[in-house]
């Protein structure tokens, strides 16, 4: 069972792999090389070669695991955390330890195996998205999970470690230190101003009199290149309508955001010849007092740049590319 | 002048640069070769065409004569120039970008890899870095100088492979130097005792994850490390601040860093790395009454992180990290693997 530890100085918990440690010879400092297709047990023909899917998009029914689906839920062949157990919290004189109770799911996002996002067509995306909430809602049934982070990454340097497009579900014990803090900070704003954070961001994005951080918008989404972005070219969509939980997204919803995922992919791609990046969808915790003063939203973060130890010791993020300038040149570009 | 940004949401403080705005067609993705040696800016010879310098050890009165020297990063983050002020605009809070931003070059010659200073040269270095510190002492803008060092592209060390680290002083301290000193102060206040000199109790009674000691330094992998192989180095007498290191604990530092990264290189086959080192922010009179028990609750240490595993959407989108190397295999590993010369 690996073992989730906390850091007495920060607070941060992290997962030990302390079942299947690996030696030396298992890291290469040199960079990733790719299988190629014929390997992928994510393409269509190679059900066999994954855990047994836990639910699948298909046009017409069929068996599990055979062929014809649009996409595909399977368990994480490596899991970061595993689903059976109690919880089990010990102190071990100033540490604190937990085991690393959870569950790890991927989201095959289509059977193209050479298809990214900007590739696949809204109603394609949509499936996904589909995917994503219902696997939100079926997880939540466990009492023991308070968190379920979805997230997504592409390319070698956004530690993706197939080319096949994925994205894959966490189910947490506990509210992780970055959710907490963003749950604090909304809560202390609200408290306050008795207003929600994110739709002060949206309102002032779009009154903006100086330079617009945003990218484009459509019936439900903002997209924007938030003010304080981390990394160059951050992107973050933003749901119009105040909701603290993604898995509440209407059917409509998912079919704008679908929209708004292909279009900021497409116009990364175009910028940046197919740049690795990470997603990650922001929400409220499950199984918890309630959060309906956050609001849920999407950032994407292109790997552009690589954080260094500067941005390790302080937390401090150094962006080479304002965010003005940024969504300029996502709003101009011609996809 | 580049901008600071403060994130309303986690508190987060970042720094917008508009001076050196890049280009998307900027950005590189591949790692590039080595440059050639006879282009280095910071090899001894190249003196007149490259940076400004603003402090160097030397053995006598010849320029070219240097041992360590600091310049001045030729596209600053911060400035040390104009006045610091704050504004807001909406909902956000800014600062512009006062503060310092020097490169300390650790050898005249074309070492890529500290490992390989013997040990007077990393001491050099090491009193370099405390000299540093004392010159921005009474400047009353700075609340923060951290000291640091990227090794290595993956590291983001740059294309050029000269040994060198960093020096960046802050107006704000900053979020995680923060985090840390409030963590350890919640610990002070609840067992009045330092939490760190209770980590380093432990740590050598349990004796599972120390790497190597000396007299007065002690590295160990540390129980929730982040990254495979972590490293971290304390000094055993309780001291928050780094600058006040005494001779003897500038010399066993150097001993110990040459020791550890000198087992990391030889283990993991010269891996890109981090380090930074933790210590106490300046306490200025107006904020006397936040940092009264600082003295007693922090411990200054280095903390060493190897660049071997890609930071992924699940440690951005949680704060947790995914470490595959038990920090007690780790240790055990470095323990055994026989430092370089």
């Amino acid at each position: 069972m690996p073992e989730l530890r906390k850091d007495p100085i920060v607070s941060r918990w992290v997962i030990v792999n302390t079942e299947s440690p690996y030696t030396p010879s298992d890291y290469h400092v040199e960079e990733h090389a790719w299988k190629g297709e014929e390997n992928c047990p994510f393409c269509s023909g190679h059900e066999n070669q994954t855990p047994a899917e836990i639910e699948a998009i298909r046009d017409f029914p069929a068996a599990p695991n055979t062929p014809g689906w649009k996409v595909r839920t399977i368990p994480n062949k490596f899991p970061a955390l595993r689903i059976e157990g109690d919880l089990d919290k010990r102190g071990d004189g100033v540490f604190d330890r937990l085991n690393g109770i959870g569950a790890h799911e991927v989201v095959i996002d289509s059977p193209h195996h050479f298809k990214g996002m900007a590739d696949l067509s809204v109603d394609e995306i949509r499936m996904i998205v589909r995917a994503y909430r219902s696997r939100s809602l079926d997880l939540r049934r466990d009492r023991r999970f308070k968190y379920v982070l979805i997230f997504k990454n592409v390319g070698s340097p956004a530690g993706a470690s197939l080319e096949h497009g994925h994205s894959q579900l966490i189910a947490l014990p506990m509210v992780p230190k970055n959710v907490h803090e963003e749950l604090m900070g909304t809560r202390k704003y609200h408290a306050y101003h008795e207003r929600c954070i994110f739709c002060d961001i949206i309102s002032q994005e779009k009154d903006s009199e100086e330079e617009s951080r945003i990218v484009f918008e459509n019936k439900d989404f903002l997209t924007i290149c938030p003010l304080t972005s981390r990394f160059p070219f951050e992107v973050w969509i933003l749901p119009k309508t105040h909701n603290h939980d993604f898995g509440l997204i209407s059917d409509e919803e998912i079919g704008t955001l679908s929209s708004s995922i292909k279009e900021i992919v497409q116009r990364l791609n175009k910028i940046f010849k197919v740049p690795a990046y990470n997603y990650i969808i922001h929400t409220a915790p499950v199984n918890t007092e309630s959060f309906e003063e956050y609001h849920w939203h999407i950032e994407i973060m292109p790997k552009l740049t690589r954080v260094a130890g500067f941005e390790w010791g302080s937390g401090f993020y150094l962006v080479p590319t304002p965010p003005e300038m940024a969504a300029r040149y996502l709003r101009e570009v011609k996809i | 002048m580049p901008e600071l940004r403060k994130d309303p949401v986690v508190g987060r403080w970042v720094i917008v640069a508009t001076e050196r705005a890049a280009r998307p067609k900027d950005f590189k993705h591949p790692a590039p070769a080595e440059q050639k040696v006879g282009e280095c800016p910071f090899c001894r010879g190249k003196e007149e065409h490259t940076y400004e310098e603003l402090y160097a050890l030397r053995d006598d009165g010849n320029p070219s004569n240097w041992r360590v020297k600091v310049v001045r990063n030729k596209t600053p983050f911060l400035a040390p120039s104009g006045e610091l002020w704050r504004k807001g605009k909406g909902l956000y809070d800014l600062i512009n970008a006062v503060g310092a931003h020097e490169i300390v070059v650790e050898t005249p010659e074309h070492i890529g890899s500290m490992a390989d200073l013997d040990r007077d040269q990393i001491e050099r270095v090491i009193y370099t870095y405390v000299q540093r510190i004392k010159q921005y002492k009474e400047d009353k803008h700075l609340k923060y100088m951290m000291i640091f060092k990227n090794s290595g592209w993956e590291a983001g060390g740059g294309r050029v492979l000269h040994t060198r680290s960093q020096v960046i002083g802050t107006p704000v301290n900053m979020k995680r130097v923060k985090e840390e000193l409030e963590n350890a102060k919640r610990y002070f206040d609840y067992h009045d005792r330092c939490l760190f000199c209770d980590v380093i109790r432990q740590e050598r009674e349990l004796n599972e994850r120390v790497v190597s000691e000396n007299k007065d330094m002690i590295a160990i992998c540390p129980f929730a490390s982040r990254f495979p192989y972590e490293v971290w180095i304390f000094p055993k007498r309780h001291s928050c601040d780094f600058y006040m290191v005494d001779d003897d604990e500038r010399r066993s530092l150097a001993g110990i860093l040459k020791d550890v990264l000198g087992r990391l290189k030889v283990l993991l086959n010269d891996p890109p790395y981090n380090y930074v080192i933790h210590t106490a922010p300046f306490r200025r009179n107006t904020h006397k009454k936040y940092w009264t028990t600082i003295e007693d609750d922090y411990h200054w240490h280095l903390e060493i992180t190897p660049r071997l595993t890609k930071v992924a959407g699940f440690e951005w989108g949680t704060g947790f990290y995914i470490c595959t190397t038990a920090p007690e295999n780790a240790a055990k590993f470095l323990k055994e693997v026989e430092a370089g010369a």
